[in-house]
């Protein structure tokens, strides 16, 4: 550690350093921005869906085009979003937290951003083919994706542009892992790393694992498209769909172990407690972790092709280590003394809300109800409430906790009450009518619907555009708060990780001060209570 | 007359719902207690230092077991209710082929000689028996598309170059729009319907009759 500082390059400034600098928490803000971006950009897809649903009919876009939204939608929202910005959080945090002064491989980082742009560039540049862009889902099943049934260009970039962000998804991911495993700092082992880290780590290895899998459903629906051969089969379209799913169940896991971990920490530190239930809470993610690569076919019972019982016993075996990781959120919160702050709000907001969506994907996990409910809005709406209502809360509760970090200065609490109310009321007006409409059954991924879906699609559409406002409240939070700043100390909240005990934000090289003795998961908890010195004291 | 009981996917459905539901809402009732009541109860303003307790060691041990349990009692059910759908069928009441192509359905009834198939203005009206087994025989020939009948609770996937089979019955009487493709199918994926018309078992063989004379005069 200590010698390794003398030969790491200099922050590099100016447009040099914006398009090369190998920082980690400068590589993590670009993917931050670039995520941001497409998620503008995918939100206003997201509107276009809720308004031509406001009616049935045809009234804003025929089918064509609607199928291109819903599909860009979706494919934007994942693979240029949400996986991003859960790896940007990692990529920033994880060497602060387990006190490395460098993230492990930065280069490799600062590709991994460079092809999550060139990625989502490609991806879109379908937009100006003459049949528009990718228009198969974000799923692109075979044959719908082949050359006979989806023509044109566009889907060719769609597909190098999933490439392009599934291999950005992966060297971030290797960097993480990198760096938890070689630049811990002295005393920080494995059961003394904070538990976003931990939620990071198995992000990374389920990302490793899951990337290839896509990659070569890439690679083969491009030959497919190209010289035919590969799916063309009996068993073609649904070797595919394994395949893919391989990938995109891990991938779900991706999109929520970094926000339970972020509303870990912001539990604990707004209870002024320690984490609850630790080793539990690790071990639940471990065996989530082995669990996540073996329910992938959960999707899949509709197809009447897959050994339904051992995917249906295993995916509703997630209810174990998903219970403990509730146990020890909540656990946490009692018996503290509880600081409501927007960032306290964004984390019982994913509490919550997540719950909803965990638990209407327990409906799913078993065949006879999935048989029903697959691809209708009531999965619709069971994802969005994972993804929107929960993922992006934790989002927003991290991003509340880390501004000060990151910036050195407070972001608004009046405006970030409006942007936590707003998005709250938005999201449960819009989500929930949706497991009504798919009870009664309205398909997923249609342009038009019968009129006796049109009540709660109102309401479902009125509430995308309450989203919309607390969307914007988050945005004029940012440009207030960065144009009139509030200057925020090194630890505002009574951190009790390392990233807590550096400067805001921190110096090139993470810390320019000794680290505290770490001695636990929870080191500048320890210092503050006298924890360090009596540990010390039994161990001497 | 020996009494089979009937491949009954919606009575599956609401059965197996109506334990899931209620668990489904207590859990959500107990997690909304757990999580409002500390933010009254354990407030920053009072008065003493926050716990340090560490959780008893048999908090988590004697939780796992717990939620177990509750994954014991729900795939216990689940394994039941699926066993009596995909139970097997010998001599089912009706066969019905269904084939799905973008963006329309055909019905044949291969005993009967009957052939459906909608137009541009009616969509395709699959026409069954109440209270008997009908086996479908279900393939497409193009994309994946979805067979879903909402009133049955039932779905499955219409795949090309290969033909899947499952046994439904339709309880009670009566006329449903609502049957459609489920599986995004391409452009006109929303227009993919058909109709169910759910007959009593005269009626059903008055229709075939009919049907059989219909379609010899066209023959003619």
């Amino acid at each position: 550690m200590s010698t390794a500082t003398t030969t790491l390059p200099r922050a590099r400034g100016g447009v040099l350093g914006l398009i090369a600098s190998t920082d980690h928490k400068s590589v993590a803000i670009r993917i931050f921005l670039t995520g941001f971006f497409f998620f503008v950009a995918g939100g206003i897809l997201a509107l276009l869906i809720r308004t031509e649903l406001y009616s049935p009919g045809q009234q804003l876009v025929n089918q064509d085009h609607y199928n291109e939204i819903f599909s860009m939608h979706g494919s934007t929202m994942i693979y240029l979003f949400v996986v991003p910005i859960s790896l940007a959080l990692g990529v920033y945090f994880v060497p602060l937290q387990v006190g490395a002064a460098e993230i492990a491989l930065p280069r490799l980082a600062l590709l991994g951003w460079w092809l999550l742009i060139g990625g989502g560039v490609t991806m879109w540049l379908g937009w100006f083919t003459q049949n528009g862009p990718g228009d198969a889902g974000w799923t692109a099943y075979d044959p719908l994706s082949d050359a006979t049934n989806t023509p044109g260009d566009g889907m060719y970039l769609w597909i190098i542009g999933v490439m392009l962000a599934a291999t950005s998804a992966a060297l971030l991911s290797a960097c993480i892992l990198g760096t938890v495993m070689r630049r811990r700092a002295p005393g920080m082992t494995l059961l003394r790393m904070p538990v976003f880290t931990w939620s990071m780590l198995m992000t990374s290895i389920l990302m490793i694992v899951a990337a290839p899998a896509l990659l070569v459903a890439m690679g083969l629906l491009f030959w497919e498209r190209v010289y035919g051969g590969v799916f063309d089969t009996s068993g073609g379209p649904i070797q595919y769909q394994n395949l893919f799913w391989f990938f995109g169940h891990p991938v779900v896991y991706v999109m929520f172990f970094p926000f339970v971990g972020a509303v870990g920490e912001v539990i604990a530190v707004f209870s002024r407690k320690r984490f609850f239930g630790y080793r539990a809470h690790v071990a639940a993610l471990l065996l989530f972790t082995a669990l996540s690569t073996s329910v992938w076919a959960h999707h899949m019972f509709a197809t009447g092709q897959i050994t339904v019982k051992y995917f249906s016993l295993m995916s509703t075996a997630l209810i174990i280590p998903a219970g403990i990781e509730y146990l020890d959120l909540v656990g946490t919160m009692w018996g503290g003394r509880i600081r409501v702050g927007v960032p306290m709000a964004f984390a019982v907001g994913f509490i919550l809300q997540f719950l909803i969506g965990g638990l209407s994907g327990i409906f799913t996990g078993s065949p006879p109800l999935d048989y029903h409910v697959t691809d209708s809005y009531f999965i619709v709406g069971h994802f969005h409430y994972t993804l929107f209502a929960g993922s992006l809360f934790g989002f927003f509760a991290a991003f509340y906790y880390w501004w000060p970090k990151v910036t050195g200065t407070f972001l608004r609490t009046g405006i970030g009450w409006i942007h936590f109310v707003l998005l709250f009321v938005g999201a449960n007006v819009t989500f929930f009518p949706m497991f009504f409409l798919g009870y009664d059954g309205m398909p997923r991924r249609v342009a038009d619907y019968d009129p006796q879906f049109t009540d709660l699609n109102r309401v479902s559409t009125i509430g995308a555009f309450i989203i919309a406002l607390g969307i914007l409240a988050w945005l004029v939070n940012i440009v207030v708060s960065l144009v009139k700043r509030e200057p925020a100390p090194d630890d505002p909240w009574g951190g009790h990780t390392l990233e807590w005990a550096t400067s805001s934000p921190p110096p090139r090289h993470n810390f320019d001060k000794p680290l505290p003795p770490i001695r636990s998961y929870a080191p500048l908890f320890d210092a503050r209570s006298g924890q360090t010195a009596k540990i010390e004291k039994a161990e001497a | 007359m020996v009494l089979v009981a009937l491949v009954d996917t919606r009575k599956e459905f609401e059965d197996l719902a109506s334990t899931y539901l209620p668990i489904a809402i207590v859990v959500f009732a107990l997690v909304l207690l757990g999580t409002i009541v500390p933010l009254f109860v354990f407030r920053a303003r009072r008065r003493g230092e926050p716990s340090d307790r560490e959780e008893p060691p048999w908090l988590p041990i004697g939780y796992a077991a717990v939620l177990i349990a509750i994954v014991a009692l729900l795939v216990t059910l689940t394994f039941n209710a699926q066993d009596k759908i995909s139970a097997k069928v010998t001599r089912p009441g009706l066969q019905v082929n269904v084939t799905a192509a973008k963006w329309n359905w055909r019905f044949d009834y291969p005993a009967q000689h009957i052939s459906q198939i909608g137009g541009d203005s009616t969509p395709t009206s699959l026409v069954v028996p109440t209270g008997t087994d009908v086996r479908f025989n279900l393939t497409s020939l193009d994309v994946i598309h979805s067979f879903w009948v909402p009133y049955v609770r039932f779905k499955r996937d219409a795949f090309p170059r290969r033909t899947t089979s499952f046994v439904l019955s339709f309880p009670g009487v009566g006329y449903h729009t609502a049957g459609r493709c489920a599986e995004y199918c391409g452009l006109k994926h929303d227009q993919m319907i058909f109709t169910v018309e759910v007959m009593s078992r005269n009626d059903f063989n008055a229709w075939v009759s009919q049907q059989q004379r219909a379609q010899a005069a066209r023959a003619a």
